[in-house]
């Protein structure tokens, strides 16, 4: 790779870090803001981790290379995402009943 | 390409070798004693469910000195707590470091590289990795059984709160899991990584063998579903030594007291994890053994398998599927009507593709030219034998007769049925098939007609008899074999049907043992045939002496047609190689 | 014997070998992670009160007080990461006496965080703050230990191409510099984890 090439990656490394530095400032200063939703904590939940999913994507994506990284890499990272998805929510719905009497 | 490379050391060549040939060898070679063992557990179980607390014949002695080790009472016979150990260890030893390991670790290692034309394995070093990770992972549950208290006695599954309170063979339990899943990772990202990037020129994805889609498919389920019970492993680990309440529940009442932990733990969590991983594992234990019976079935009739297509795209959907339906073995929890049915109706959609399978296989066999060799009729029996095994999971899929059936012995007639006379049945086939690959030898078939003759009909005599049991409603993991229960009264009789039946099938295996020996004793013939069943696939085609040496072939194949071009017409032979122009 | 498409790409699938092995592996590890996340899911939205109220009260106002700590330790988690992908950028750039301070950096950054958590987890344990006190901690420990361990992992191979492995740098410029790229691709991973479990762990109570 040119050294022009370099140059660019670089200097988004530095963009990026500064947007890793600033989500965490968002991150904890929402903790002290305390978004709760009537008495739910729900709102918190939600911010949180929306800021985390972003400070996530922006490593993936620009440390890890994932935005020009192969198809293939894509599709496992796809099924991967899909297979937790399952993991993780769907025992949250053991109790579902679809019938409103029982 | 033949290296002229350095006298390779005793050890860098057969114990620490990084050729996929000797580490498949390797697997093999333990997978199969494992086996053995665990087949021999439950021999010992049977004699207790034929003949109820009577003195075990020939290795009375034995299982007193065992009992006695481990803390329990016997004078010879086997007394329940040792039971519970046998029949825990029997589930995990067959599945974790028998069949598993010899579908994946022996045959996938041994003959995806040959398949697909390429020298090795993706990764060498990593694949000897993951066999003595194996290793070790086995020794550690071997040992196990010399504790006070025994080995794991929870069953297989490892339901918490009884496993969490369960004696030290448990922790045993999941440090040996540990190993054996990180070897299972290890070895399954190798697997893939060698199919995507190694296949040689022109062997594109629909071209490739069914056995190597399988291995594929499977190496996917057991990366990607391994690392929750890996996570619930810890988890538990945790529970046992360090006293957290993960699994168990606030208020927990054990011999009259409530238990000293902080409580708030899930049972369910285990559940879900566990299955989360055991559900794929049970499609691990088919696939590869699908794969084998494809080869063999389009070589022995001499005409390309039906519906190659159809077959991909089933067992790419199966695999997908092996996901969505882990609940149904949860269906007793107390899930809401909601899950109920989303569990149900995906338990039903995945039965689809395995029936495709299934029906390509069997019209695999319309007008073909049948060689009724010892491979192909562990194929041709395998065939009913997977049917009826199949065709017992529905009632169990739906949870209304799986309220009646859950827990009875025909939840262990059913998948014994797709594990014993169908995967094993398909390891069988692939060893008589690839024996000569593997030693330039075949084995003898009059013997191997007589192994598969009597293991048919034994293995019959074992399982049939479990289904009419289960459905009279007596549960499994009884140490007296459903003697204390009233409505067990009337199907009694079938335990000693059953016990002589396994005996019996142990006896059956004798000429096989006879054979492998013989035939490895006797001596290579001068000129060994390099495709002594005139196959297609490309570890068939290459003509040096087999083994194949160090990087397999001289020059890198090249593929020019699909893998089961047989009695083209027009051509000259019966059968068109892969590598022909 | 050489096994192809080691260090060259192969042209259909555009990636070397070890790239591929290396997203599989991270695949396997956000199902481990993943299987852990959903303990914690479970196990809170079981809870009448989160953290729950155990022997010595409930750990709230002990997290309060390590939030400074924690956000420390994601500021240097993510530093780490510049840093290792900067080494990368250093090979690619054929200057090793930046690769190895980059390196060093990272590896120190790493032991930064190991330090700042010793203390905490010692800190938490002498108030009475095990494991078994509640599940809130049971998670805490277990979910910071196993990433404390990938870590520690981390470190060990970070040190081995510091040190010895730097050797291929010598003969194999190309394949050392795949070798980097892949532990950069593990590192950062750890990172990710980590930027999911400081919310989680310490602010969503």
């Amino acid at each position: 790779m040119s050294g022009n090439d370099m140059a660019h990656h670089v200097a988004n490394y530095r963009k990026i870090f500064v947007y890793l530095l600033i989500g965490t400032v968002l991150t904890v200063t929402a903790y002290y803001l305390e978004f709760n939703v009537q008495n739910s904590i729900a709102g918190a939940v939600f911010v949180g981790l929306t800021i985390a999913a972003i400070k996530g994507y922006l490593v993936a994506a620009n440390f890890m290379h994932l935005n020009s990284e192969k198809k293939i890499i894509h599709w496992i990272l796809l099924l991967t995402i899909f297979i937790l998805g399952l993991l993780l929510f769907i025992p949250l719905l053991w109790d579902l009943n679809l019938m409103s009497h029982y | 390409m033949s290296d002229s490379h350095h006298e390779e050391s005793f050890w860098r060549k057969y114990i620490f070798s990084i050729d996929h040939k000797t580490i498949g060898i390797q697997y093999g070679i333990t997978a199969l004693l494992f086996l053995f063992f665990g087949f021999s557990l439950m021999m010992v179980m049977r004699w207790q469910l034929a003949f109820p607390d009577q003195a075990v014949p020939i290795f009375g002695g034995l299982i007193k000195w065992l009992a006695d080790l481990n803390g329990f009472a016997s004078d010879g016979n086997l007394p329940s707590d040792l039971y519970n150990v046998f029949g825990a260890m029997h589930g995990t030893i067959m599945i974790f470091l028998g069949v598993v390991p010899l579908v994946v670790g022996a045959f996938g290692n041994y003959i995806v590289p040959l398949q697909i034309g390429a020298p090795d394995m993706a990764f060498p070093k990593l694949n000897m990795a993951s066999y003595w990770v194996y290793f070790i992972g086995g020794v550690i549950m071997l040992v196990s059984f010399f504790l006070p208290g025994g080995a794991a006695n929870s069953g297989w599954t490892s339901y918490p709160p009884l496993s969490n309170i369960a004696t030290t063979g448990q922790t045993y339990w999941l440090i040996g899991m540990v190993f054996l899943i990180t070897s299972s990772l290890l070895g399954s990202i190798n697997i893939i990584v060698t199919i995507i990037q190694l296949r040689v020129p022109g062997l594109t994805w629909m071209r490739l063998p069914f056995f190597v889609w399988s291995q594929f498919v499977t190496s996917f389920l057991l990366v990607l579903a391994f690392p929750p019970l890996e996570a619930a492993g810890i988890l538990q680990l945790m529970d046992r030594v360090f006293d957290t309440s993960f699994f168990l529940p606030s208020g927990l009442v054990v011999g009259g007291e409530v238990l000293d932990v902080s409580g708030g733990g899930s049972p369910l969590l285990w559940q879900h994890l566990f299955w989360f991983l055991a559900h794929p594992e049970v499609y691990v234990l088919i696939l590869p053994g699908m794969g084998v019976i494809a080869e063999i079935i389009a070589n022995n009739t001499r005409k390309p398998i039906w519906g190659y297509k159809s077959l991909v795209y089933s067992v790419v959907f199966l695999g997908f599927m092996s996901f969505l339906v882990w609940a149904h073995h949860m269906f007793m929890t107390g899930m809401g009507q909601g899950m109920s049915i989303f569990f149900q109706t995906t338990t039903m959609i995945i039965s689809v593709p395995s029936v495709i399978i299934l029906s390509c296989f069997m019209l695999s066999l319309w007008g073909g030219s049948i060689r009724f060799n010892t491979p192909m009729l562990f194929a041709l029996g395998w065939i009913p034998m997977f049917g009826i095994g199949g065709l017992t999971g529905l009632p169990l899929g739906l949870s209304t007769p799986d309220i009646h059936l859950h827990d009875t012995y025909y939840v262990i007639g059913h998948f014994h049925y797709i594990v014993a006379p169908g995967t094993i049945f398909a390891i069988f086939a692939g060893i008589y098939y690839w024996f000569p690959k593997m030693t330039g030898k075949r084995l003898d078939e009059m013997l191997g007609k007589i192994h598969f003759f009597f293991s048919f009909i034994f293995m019959n005599g074992i399982f049939w008899p479990m289904l009419i049991q289960g459905l009279a409603g007596v549960s499994r993991r009884l140490a007296d074999g459903g003697e204390s229960y009233a409505h067990a009264q009337e199907t009694l009789h079938l335990n000693e049907f059953m016990s002589y039946s396994a005996w019996l099938l142990a006896v059956a295996q004798i000429p096989f043992i006879i054979n492998i020996i013989r035939t490895l004793l006797r001596k290579k013939d001068a000129v060994p045939d390099p495709n002594p069943w005139r196959a297609t696939t490309i570890e068939w085609t290459d003509t040096s002496s087999p083994p194949m040496g160090h990087g397999n072939f001289e020059k890198v194949p090249t593929v020019y047609r699909g893998p089961y071009e047989y009695s083209v017409p027009g051509d000259s032979a019966d059968f068109t190689p892969q590598t022909k122009k | 014997m050489e096994i192809p498409y080691n260090v060259q790409v192969r042209e259909d699938t555009g990636v070397y070998n070890s790239k591929l092995g290396i997203w599989l592996f991270l695949a396997s590890e956000v199902m481990l992670f993943g299987g852990l996340f959903s303990a914690y899911i479970l196990l809170r939205t079981g809870a009448p009160v989160w953290p729950p109220i155990g022997e010595h009260g409930s750990i709230a106002h002990l997290l309060t007080e390590t939030i400074p700590h924690a956000t420390f330790n994601t500021v240097i988690l993510i530093l780490s990461s510049v840093t290792m992908v900067m080494a990368w950028v250093s090979l690619k750039m054929k200057d090793l006496s930046k690769f190895r301070l980059y390196l060093g950096t990272t590896i120190v950054c790493a032991l930064i965080f190991l330090v700042v958590k010793y203390f905490e987890y010692s800190h938490k344990i002498h108030e009475g703050f095990v494991p078994s006190h509640d599940t809130y901690m049971a998670l805490y420990f277990t979910l910071t230990g196993l990433h404390g361990l990938h870590i520690i992992g981390g470190i060990i191979v970070l040190a081995y191409f510091f040190g010895p492995g730097i050797k291929m740098w010598g003969t194999e410029p190309e394949r050392f510099t795949n070798r980097i790229e892949i532990i950069g691709l593990y590192w950062h991973f750890v990172d990710l984890v980590w930027i999911f479990l400081f919310p989680i762990l310490y602010l969503l109570n």
